[in-house]
């Protein structure tokens, strides 16, 4: 979802969701590394059925990391493999593991070419910045340190760049290097999804889970799905009871180290050159920072689902309450406060605790909607109409508490200054002479005052003539400046400064204040340059927003309605705009075809990063003559939009689809095959030798059947689909590799193409659990009081009936909490009994033990208090 | 040639100013469709049909830059400067680039 929030506010509300991972690691014996054996029961309790990547999550950390950066793209290919080797190590999967690399759709391209124009424009200062600083070092006269000649461009991480095309290579090595020689692989399948099949990677992983639940599947597979936050939304809305999200646990306010030398400490503009400080004696701790190694988390959705239940349980409703249609209804109104595809509502923001206020409406409104708000993936759009003006009625307070919060920082934040510049600047009067203060604790300080009533006077006199001179100063300026001169100007001939960040100036005021008066018109203004009378063009808004809400949906459930939709505006309407809005969407253009993936590249990058492209194609975008060239400007406008950081608006012209076409047809004869990357291309499928399936698959190459096939069931854990022969398979065979630090293979496992199972044009997924779907319950049941007759007990992880370790009282008495609990009552006694007089050691026992009806325990003898 | 004599072209070349008609992008308002029309009509003569899509080209390129607030090179925008002699545009709206907004912090 790219919400950035969305993970930090859902895991504060809901914190039983997430559980830590346990991850074994290797053991090193006499200098060798003994792998993990994945075959061996899941350390986390709990046996995972299929591990879904997507590969995006792995590898944009994987290539720039900020820690040592890998030097070229072949280690790269190795960080790679070493993290999915991870992975694989803490979830284990059993019957599939499936590896989908992202080729986007239309609608995220607006997003993807906002994202690369500015990582092209950053990468280019930083460069700059970079010679800038090495020039003062040299000045200074040190050796700044050697220069990083390649500087890894991330916008190389795009469907249809070489690196892709080889990355899709690396991976089928390593999957058949993994396949034949790691037992933990040898009874999986292993699903492939490269850069040339179109399709965002979780969205590919979504339609696979999809398509998979015919009658074959097993209604209880346990889903294991890495990724960012997006896959959130997604896990629930397959309605599988058992999915579970693995990703890297943030920790905020992590160092980062200085660009240019790459060491920690200071930021490149405070680089001095110097040269790294050895860690340890022989440097061996180069590596290893105080930061540990990056965690994982689960995130847990059947817990979500449990806590979901309890929010959204409604009573009383005109319909009957089915639990899987409201988290539906969840899932749509968390798309109004973001998503990849749509600019989020200006009213609606997750951290002013938005989506608790979309779901307080819904249940408000829900007794007037009739119905539930959206049906397998199709949405209801009178009803949504209904709580967007009940948001629409609350915009004006939600802007008026955002302008009171605002204010109120910024005062909080002038006082704070004053305060630490007070504090710097110490009291407003010191004492002088012998009286001046003094630090204790050395020896023979402070010494007493010698003739002290001297001293007073001279203080006196001091601070007289001081005056004096304050007041002949002044007088000078009054002279000089021939009119009024304050107090003000002797502090600044003594050398106070003032600096220009004064708190008392006020903040530059932004270009458009939601909160006062007319901010609907200078939203409209502003953003739009439009006049807010001007109705069509607020409903033309409101339509494309509605209809990027039905598309957004639709591709969560059933998957890409079009390949051409896109929302053509940068900003998002109001919800109070949101009226009549049922008749505003029927039905998407049917029989749209994705960008190829050079095309794809064609709409996503700047000029700058035109060396990913063939250079006939380059050219397009900058000559003169090009007739899409205003697809490439050179720089375009950014609208903070109220925010500070990355989530700025950056004004780029939207692609025009046919014109794109339209001219690189005429380019395409020059790719040369090579470039053959361009094509669309299928999943593969993969297995290892001892795998049930292996016999049907080399049967098949070996009859060269053209046609599709269907993969019988029950070989396959009632994995449904068909298979074709692939131009390039791994059969028995050596395989070698395309990374000169691993080793070539001879091996044995197979690839072969794959396509999901089709259905027919028009069928709708349902979303609903399939029939013998077991749930799991983890949370505490509401009306549970302790003792009553349903035993409960916190369950941390995932097994329920975790083994519990118990302390006998040897045990406590070692850990010294009996101890602790005696000093305790002595500790209590004492007090009392010193309140009445003070007796002696043995008052106390006298004193008490009438009060209280049981003996006091025996004195301990180790200490003795009075 | 003045708004007028755009209107006046328009009546008589009916075909032409349908045709034109058809580039409109549906995420342009009234105002900013209004100049660029002009902007095509006026340069439209100067084209045939196969080039059209350069002179689209080069609308988008005059209107981002007006309406959006990008830059293009220099000789690109002096091109379409001229080409877009004539037309009035009232009350465009301002921008801060990106590179603008960089400077001025480095500035600081």
């Amino acid at each position: 979802m790219g919400v950035p929030a969305f993970f930090r506010w859902l895991s504060r509300k809901y914190p039983s969701i997430v559980v830590h991972c346990l991850e074994e690691k290797g053991k090193e014996c006499n200098g060798v590394r003994v792998p993990v054996d994945t075959t061996k029961p899941n350390p986390n309790e709990v046996e995972f059925d299929n591990l879904y990547l997507d590969m995006n999550g792995i590898i944009h950390p994987c290539t720039h990391p900020e820690d040592p950066a890998p030097k070229n793209e072949d280690e790269m290919m190795v960080a790679i493999f070493e993290y999915i080797d991870r992975l694989f190590n803490i979830v284990r999967p059993r019957k599939v593991l499936y590896m989908a690399i992202d080729g986007a759709p239309r609608a995220k391209m607006n997003q993807q070419r906002s994202r690369r124009f500015r990582a092209s424009k950053e990468g280019v200062e930083l460069v700059e910045e970079k010679h800038r600083i090495r020039e003062e070092i040299i000045q200074r006269g040190y050796l700044p340190p050697e220069e990083i000649k390649e500087r890894f461009d991330s916008n190389c991480i795009t469907p249809g760049t070489e690196f892709m095309d080889n990355l899709a290579h690396c991976l089928r090595y390593y999957v058949a290097d993994r396949l034949s020689n790691d037992p933990g692989w040898k009874n999986i399948v292993v699903f492939l999804s490269d850069a040339s099949v179109p399709g965002e990677g979780e969205h590919k992983i979504m339609d696979f889970i999809r398509r998979q639940r015919q009658p074959n599947h097993d209604p209880n597979t346990h889903h294991c799905l890495c990724g960012a936050d997006d896959l959130i939304m997604l896990g629930l809305a397959t309605h599988e009871p058992n999915f579970t999200i693995i990703r890297e646990e943030f920790k905020p306010n992590k160092p980062r180290p200085c660009a240019l030398c790459g060491q920690m400490g200071h930021e490149i503009k405070d680089c001095q050159g110097a040269s790294r400080v050895k860690q340890g004696q022989h440097d061996e701790f180069a590596d290893t920072g105080p930061a540990a190694e990056q965690e994982f988390i689960f995130i847990r959705l059947c817990v979500l689902r449990e806590y979901l239940a309890r929010e959204l349980t409604m009573a009383s409703l005109p319909f009957p309450f089915d639990f899987e249609r409201s988290i539906d209804d969840w899932v749509f109104m968390c798309f109004f406060v973001g998503n990849d595809f749509l600019p989020h509502l200006p009213s609606l923001e997750i951290r002013e605790g938005a989506i608790d206020r979309l779901v307080g409406i819904y249940k408000d409104v829900v007794h007037r909607t009739g119905g539930y708000l959206t049906e397998n993936g199709f949405v209801n759009l009178e009803r949504v109409e209904l709580i967007m003006q009940a948001v629409g009625v609350a915009e004006d307070n939600i802007f008026r508490k955002r302008k009171e919060d605002d204010e109120n920082f910024k005062r909080r934040m002038k006082e704070k200054r004053k305060r630490m510049k007070a504090e710097q600047q110490g009291p407003a009067y010191l004492t002088t002479g012998q009286f001046a203060p003094q630090a204790l604790g050395r020896r023979d300080r402070p010494e007493p005052v010698q003739n002290a009533r001297h001293q007073a006077y001279d203080m006196r006199m001091q601070s007289r003539e001081q005056h004096n001179k304050d007041a002949a100063q002044s007088l000078k300026a009054l002279m000089r400046n021939g009119g009024s001169a304050g107090p003000s100007d002797i502090a600044e001939s003594r050398g106070l400064k003032r600096k220009a960040e004064d708190s008392d100036s006020e903040p530059e005021p932004e270009d458009n204040v939601l909160w006062e008066e007319g901010w609907k018109q200078r939203y409209y203004k502003t953003k739009f340059d439009v006049d807010v009378s001007d109705e069509d063009f607020r409903q033309k808004v409101v339509q494309s927003y509605v209809e990027g809400l039905c598309w957004v949906l639709r591709y969560y459930y059933q998957g890409c309605a079009s390949w051409k939709w896109y929302f053509p505006f940068h900003y998002a309407p109001f919800a109070s705009d949101f009226t009549n809005i049922k008749g505003m969407f029927t039905e998407f253009e049917k029989g749209t075809k994705p960008f190829k993936p050079l095309e794809q590249l064609m709409g996503v990058f700047p000029a700058a990063s035109g060396n990913f492209l063939p250079s006939s194609w380059r050219n397009l975008m900058t000559s003169e003559d090009s007739s899409i060239i205003d697809f490439y400007p050179d720089d375009f406008a950014i609208d903070l939009n109220g925010k500070k950081y990355a989530w700025q608006v950056a004004l780029l012209p939207f692609v025009d689809e046919r014109r794109l076409r339209a001219a690189l047809a005429d380019v395409y004869p020059d790719l040369t095959p090579d470039e053959k990357r361009n094509s669309l291309g299928s999943d593969l499928l993969c297995l290892g030798k001892s795998h049930p399936l292996l016999d049907f698959i080399q049967e098949l190459y070996r009859t060269e059947s053209q046609e599709a096939t269907e993969i019988p069931a029950e070989l396959c854990h009632g994995i449904q689909g068909t298979l074709n022969l692939d131009d390039d398979p791994i059969l028995p065979d050596t395989v070698k590799s395309p990374i000169p630090q691993l080793r070539d293979i001879s091996q044995n496992s197979a690839i072969i193409k794959f396509k999901d199972p089709a259905y027919a044009d028009g069928f709708v997924f349902k979303a609903v659990l399939l029939p013998g779907a077991i749930p799991n319950k983890v949370l505490k049941p509401d009306n549970w009081v302790k003792g009553s007759q349903e035993p409960w007990r916190p369950q941390l992880g995932f097994n329920p009936n975790r083994q519990q370790a118990h302390l006998d009282q040897s045990g406590f008495r070692a850990l010294g909490w009996d101890r602790a609990v005696q000093s305790q009552q002595l500790a209590y006694q004492q007090n009392m009994s010193r309140g009445r007089g003070g007796s002696g050691p043995g008052g106390y026992q006298q004193g008490y033990s009438s009060a209280r009806g049981y003996p006091l325990p025996p004195q301990s003898r180790r200490y003795n208090w009075n | 040639m003045s708004a007028v004599d755009v209107e006046d072209f328009i009546q008589q070349n009916r075909a032409v100013a349908d045709q034109v008609e058809t580039f409109r992008g549906y995420w342009e308002s009234d105002k900013h469709w209004q100049a660029r029309k002009e902007f095509i009509l006026r340069n439209i003569s100067e084209y045939d049909n196969q080039q059209l899509d350069q002179l689209l080209s080069l609308s988008m390129v005059w209107a981002n830059n007006v309406f959006l607030g990008c830059r293009y090179s220099t000789e690109l925008l002096a091109k379409v400067t001229e080409m877009a002699e004539g037309i009035v545009v009232e009350d465009a709206p301002v921008f801060k680039t990106r590179d603008e907004i960089v400077k001025k912090q480095q500035g600081r």
